[in-house]
């Protein structure tokens, strides 16, 4: 049994009058990709600087590694590599001199991970180069590279597809993939978008105005809703046929949702057949983390 | 804390801000050299204590026109008494050669235009990382807030004596182009002090020209890192570059001109600006305001920068980063 790489616990920020994040608290496991979500401005980066003691807990505390970030902020940071926000870099330096600048404020980081890091973020031919140059993707994998310097194990990382084309969100989604599985390696990803969390994530947290609404596994997020979805060439006939089988029934745009369980679909489908009912289209939704999303942040733009 | 100090002097040169303060320097410079040049040659054949008298005269007239302005009025009847006071002895005042040139220069450039450029290094140390988004990354890695602060401060104070050194040496290397480079044995009379309305010689020292540069050099280093203190404070107070560097030219150059018009003002002499010119109140020009010994202005910068420290580190150590 390992002990989570990073604990949040029951955080707050407040300032003035305004609660920007309230009680937000979660683990993160040796190996897990946390995600995120939440829409702009429901207070993710906010409780990013906390985790890194850019910003103090107005309540609460995290703890990294078994060390409180406020109280011994060298030996908790020393396990993280993160990205707030931009990654913005020194544009006057060179790739190479952002490494080595970096590396000289950790311990024991040498040459030999300035070079492994810049291959990883698949930079090397670049590295002499100003970062004035860069494009904001390879900003955003010298960012990765600076994070990744001296082997952390949890990884922070706000945003991290924001600039990146789609072949660069692949790249960096197999890079974290592969970070996690092969090194162990702790990863916190927020994002506002859905698609980004489920494909990457192994759990997420929803947060909603400054508070969390839901945590839990993507897989959970998944699950088979009971519900079916029909399309059908007479779709007063069908409603009334499955009505009288005392199944609920609600249409949409021309698609009967019924209620049932698994194991009572086929008796529905033969029913509507032997009755004469073209049946077009049957399928059993699966709720999107979308549609979860929504529900939870009752309808509010992602 | 080396490797700090190491990240924060690079990052200084490679903001060009040093060159920038060195370019300035090297032009200003040439310039004081090229007019003392030319003040050499036309004085060529005239004997120097000839001059010298036609010099006493000169401002003997100025003094009797500038009773409106007292401050201008006191520094020309203490250059008067110190001008004399040479040519009493048999001794050439202020001869125009590489050494005195440098020795000068602590002057010159201790009244407005090194405290000027140490803010211009200064100022956006901190700011600047605000300004550019990299202090997320900077205060994300185990180094604890107050030791990033004092990497930067100490790589600021290494610039400031940096520049100093390099304002004597280009002074050195420029006019001996022009001028005679031998002269640092010369012997030169520092401490002219002016009580009321006369001049007090009781504390007046001979030296050698090299010793007396030095000490004028001492004093000079001394409060130009008392000015970057003052400079990295704003700089850590403001989140914008501009607006540091825009509130120290402020208070510098306001600050000298305040205390030259309002010389009534009496509350001015508490202000670190009056008591920044630490060479010139050396050699023997009148502080501003009245009850300004030299150990009064030492004092009073070393106050001023210890504040302005605790107020850096303070904010710094404290405050929230927001983007």
């Amino acid at each position: 049994m390992s002990s989570p790489v990073l604990i949040a616990h029951h955080l707050s920020k407040t300032i003035g009058e305004k609660t920007i994040v309230s009680d937000v608290s979660f683990e993160i496991e040796p190996g897990e990709v946390f995600g995120f979500l939440g829409p702009n401005g429901a207070g993710k980066t906010t409780t990013i600087r906390m985790l890194v003691g850019l910003i103090r807990p107005s309540t609460g505390n995290v703890t990294i590694c078994g060390h409180d970030v406020e109280r011994e902020f060298e030996a908790a940071l020393r396990n993280v590599g993160c990205i707030v926000e931009t990654p913005d870099l020194y544009r006057f330096m060179s790739g190479r001199e952002n490494l080595e600048h970096f590396a000289r404020m950790r311990r024991g980081v040498g040459e030999a991970d300035i070079a492994r890091v810049a291959e990883l973020a698949m930079l090397s031919h670049r590295l002499e180069d100003k970062v004035r140059t860069y494009s904001l993707g390879m900003r955003q994998r010298l960012g990765i590279a600076v994070a990744l310097l001296s082997r952390p194990k949890l990884l922070i990382l706000d945003e991290p597809a924001n600039g990146l084309d789609p072949a660069g969100i692949r790249e960096m989604r197999n890079l974290l993939r592969r970070l996690s599985t092969d090194d162990g390696l702790a990863v916190f990803v927020s994002s506002h978008l859905l698609a980004e969390v489920e494909l990457m994530c192994d759990r997420v947290a929803i947060i909603h105005r400054g508070t969390i609404l839901e945590t839990s596994p993507v897989q959970g997020l998944h699950a088979h809703a009971p519900e079916m979805e029909f399309r059908v060439d007479d779709a007063a006939r069908a409603i009334a046929l499955v009505e009288s089988m005392g199944f609920p029934v609600a249409v949409n745009d021309g698609t009967l949702s019924i209620e049932i369980a698994e194991e009572q679909a086929p008796d529905v489908v033969l029913r509507l057949a032997t009755e004469g009912v073209r049946i077009f289209h049957a399928q059993r939704r699966i709720r999107t983390l979308e549609e979860r999303f929504i529900e939870a942040t009752g309808g509010e733009t992602v | 804390m080396i490797d700090l100090i190491r990240n924060e002097v690079l990052k200084l040169l490679r903001r060009r801000r040093f060159t920038i303060a060195v370019v300035i320097l090297a032009v200003i410079l040439s310039a004081v050299t090229y007019g003392q040049y030319r003040q050499l040659q036309s004085a060529k054949d005239g004997d120097w204590r000839a001059r010298t008298q036609q010099t006493i005269v000169r401002y003997q007239n100025a003094m009797r026109r500038a009773q409106a302005n007292p401050t201008w009025a006191r520094s020309l009847r203490l250059e008067i008494a110190r001008l004399q006071y040479y040519l009493d002895r048999d001794i050439q005042p202020d001869k125009p050669n590489a050494p005195y040139i440098v020795r000068a220069f602590a002057n010159i450039a201790g009244f407005l235009l090194l405290p000027l450029l140490v803010s211009v290094l200064a100022s956006d140390v901190v700011s600047a990382e605000h300004a550019e988004g990299t202090d997320k990354l900077l205060l994300t890695h185990p180094v604890r807030r107050w030791r990033i602060l004092t990497s930067k401060l100490a790589a600021v104070f290494l610039f400031t004596t940096l520049l100093l050194l390099c304002g004597a040496l280009l002074g050195f290397t420029i006019s001996s182009f022009a001028l005679e480079s031998r002269g640092w044995g010369a012997p030169t009379f520092s401490g002219f002090r002016l009580t009321g309305e006369t001049v007090d010689f009781a504390a007046v020292r001979q030296l050698p020209l090299w010793q007396d540069t030095l000490i004028a050099y001492g004093l000079e280093w001394y409060a130009l890192l008392m000015v970057a203190s003052i400079a990295v404070m704003l700089s850590t107070i403001f989140r914008s570059s501009a607006a540091s560097i825009g509130t120290m030219m402020a208070a510098l150059i306001g600050g000298t001109i305040l205390t030259r018009l309002t010389p009534d003002w009496i509350a001015g002499k508490y202000f670190f600006v009056s008591a920044l010119p630490l060479a010139d109140y050396y050699t023997g020009q009148p502080p501003p305001y009245e009850g300004m010994p030299l150990l009064f202005c030492i004092s009073l910068l070393a106050v001023w920068a210890a504040a302005a420290l605790i107020v850096a580190y303070g904010l710094f150590t404290r405050r929230d980063v927001f983007g």
